[in-house]
């Protein structure tokens, strides 16, 4: 019995250890392997936060406080999400050596690529820290309030693994998925309050902060991490219920379309 | 009395079969427009249901012409293919190989033997002591950072081979793998084929030599139109499969 509990722990380290590497070995290829490397990952929220700062902050007076730090978490969350669900529609084809001859469990690819992209995250996100507590004028300061934005991305983390589950098996049957996803990000991204006031998103999509699962996310980020207030529990429990079930019907599509992958693609 | 653990793999009326549609209809759009106009579907049944048992350590020939479902029957042992009916358990990481599989064109050998290493059911720490013995058996030495795209096909198939010997799954399907590189390889190839496979590792042998199955085999399959023909004494089944191709 003892025994039989320990092997099965010890086959579980090696699968962490697995999923470890191949996050590491994700995370090489994507950002050391051209010129710019990491530098790039780094610098594409810094460019895109002063695009949208002089549409949204100059151009459109929106006056919202610390609009740059209120951009700079919006974004980092919105890009783990897109990151996460459009650049993984093609992972079964892209992985297909690590499944096509054995008889490794698929979902272990997808965790381990978010994983990649959570590594990516942390950078943004310490980025954010350094950028919000020095050089941000109107910061309110770092507290303990803080620590929430782990429970904020654990959601996030499962939001965007059940939609790469669902995005990636639709592919094997319907190639044009990709195109499909791409409009109805840019349509959930300007739907999501990313880049304008909170009440003015409020006053005209009332309650839609319930329907779109990322503005909860992105909501309560803000909340935990700009206005030393602990996150809408009543909204998080909503984004996390809206998680869990894109990733129940994830594992489903999985088991029932992603088993042909081998055969399909 | 056979004890659940001693078996590798039971299969119980498993089957396959493959539906080619004649034009591809994988498109949202395709589909839409084509609401009416279902396309021409093609049924092959590559594999027709088939019960077999392997145990534990055993080491299985399959046998066959060509289009016979060994590849077929293989990937589904393997779990790689999922079977239409029937039930099947697989006890223990597998691994398939044929000619120079499994790796990722993208990372280095270093990488590519990491991971292969993992997915094989290895730890890291594993890995880390077999190593060098896995690069000195592929004769890559020199090669040991570069872009496994860069390899020429013989340098591939040596590494995966290396990789298959040296780290193995608990159930190995081998493809026709006696094919790979020079004679002096060949034959380090029997040798560690010998010496650490034979005991040990379950194996299913495809292959269309005959020597190497007599030799190896304890039990064999002969396939032919889909079906497993007979399955048992190997000398058996190679006289079935000669005399087919007569």
């Amino acid at each position: 019995m003892i025994l039989k509990i320990l092997n099965d722990w010890f086959k579980r380290s090696n699968k962490i250890e697995r999923l470890w590497l191949l996050a590491k070995i994700e995370f090489k290829l994507r950002y050391y392997e051209n010129k710019l490397g990491l530098l790039w990952a780094l610098l594409k929220p810094i460019l895109d936060i002063v695009v949208y700062y002089v549409v949204f902050q100059i151009v459109i007076k929106q006056n919202i406080p610390a609009f740059a730090s209120y951009l700079f978490i919006g974004l980092i969350l919105w890009n783990f999400f897109v990151e996460s669900t459009t650049g993984t529609i093609q992972i079964l084809n892209t992985k297909k050596y690590l499944y096509e001859y054995s008889n490794m469990n698929k979902i272990e690819i997808y965790i381990s690529t978010l994983l990649s992209n959570s590594i990516g995250f942390f950078f943004n996100f310490i980025m954010f820290l350094i950028f919000y507590t020095f050089l941000e004028k109107e910061s309110t300061g770092l507290s303990i309030q803080n620590f929430w934005i782990l429970a904020v991305f654990l959601n996030l983390f499962i939001l965007s693994l059940g939609m790469s589950l669902i995005l990636s098996t639709l592919y094997i049957i319907a190639k044009d998925i990709s195109q499909i996803w791409i409009v109805l990000t840019s349509f959930l991204f300007f739907l999501s309050p990313i880049f304008f006031k909170l009440s003015t998103f409020k006053e005209a999509l009332p309650s839609f902060d319930y329907g779109n699962p990322i503005a909860g996310i992105i909501i309560n980020a803000r909340h935990v991490m700009m206005e030393h207030l602990s996150p809408d529990f009543q909204l998080m429990g909503f984004d996390y219920a809206y998680a869990i079930f894109l990733l129940l019907v994830g594992v489903l599509f999985l088991n029932r379309l992603g088993s042909k992958a081998a055969e399909k693609l | 009395m056979i004890m659940e653990n001693e078996i590798a793999i039971t299969a119980k009326n498993i089957s396959k079969t493959f539906h080619i549609s004649e034009d591809s209809h994988n498109t949202v759009k395709h589909r839409l427009f084509n609401l009416f106009n279902p396309p021409k579907r093609k049924d092959i049944p590559a594999l027709k249901i088939t019960s077999l048992e392997i145990k534990k350590g055993e080491c299985i020939g399959l046998i066959g012409r060509n289009g016979c479902g060994k590849t077929t029957l293989t990937k589904v042992l393997a779990g790689v293919y999922p079977t239409d009916t029937g039930y099947l358990k697989i006890n223990g990481s597998t691994m398939l190989m044929n000619l120079g599989v499994g790796m990722s064109q993208e990372l280095t050998a270093r990488e590519n033997i990491y991971v292969s290493g993992s997915v094989l059911g290895l730890k890291i720490k594993e890995v880390d002591k077999l190593f060098d013995v896995i690069v000195d058996f592929a004769e890559i030495k020199s090669f040991i950072d570069t872009k496994v795209k860069f390899f020429s096909s013989g340098m591939m198939a040596r590494l995966a081979f290396s990789i298959a010997v040296n780290a193995g799954a608990d159930i190995m399907f081998l493809d026709e793998i006696f094919a790979v590189g020079d004679m002096k390889f060949q034959e380090k190839a029997i040798r560690v084929f010998e010496s650490s496979w034979i005991k040990g590792k379950t194996v299913i042998l495809v292959s269309h030599g005959m020597p190497v199955i007599r030799q190896y085999c304890s039990r064999a399959a002969f396939m032919k139109n889909g079906q497993i023909e007979f399955f048992g004494d190997t000398a058996k089944a190679v006289e079935l499969y000669t005399a087919d191709n007569q």
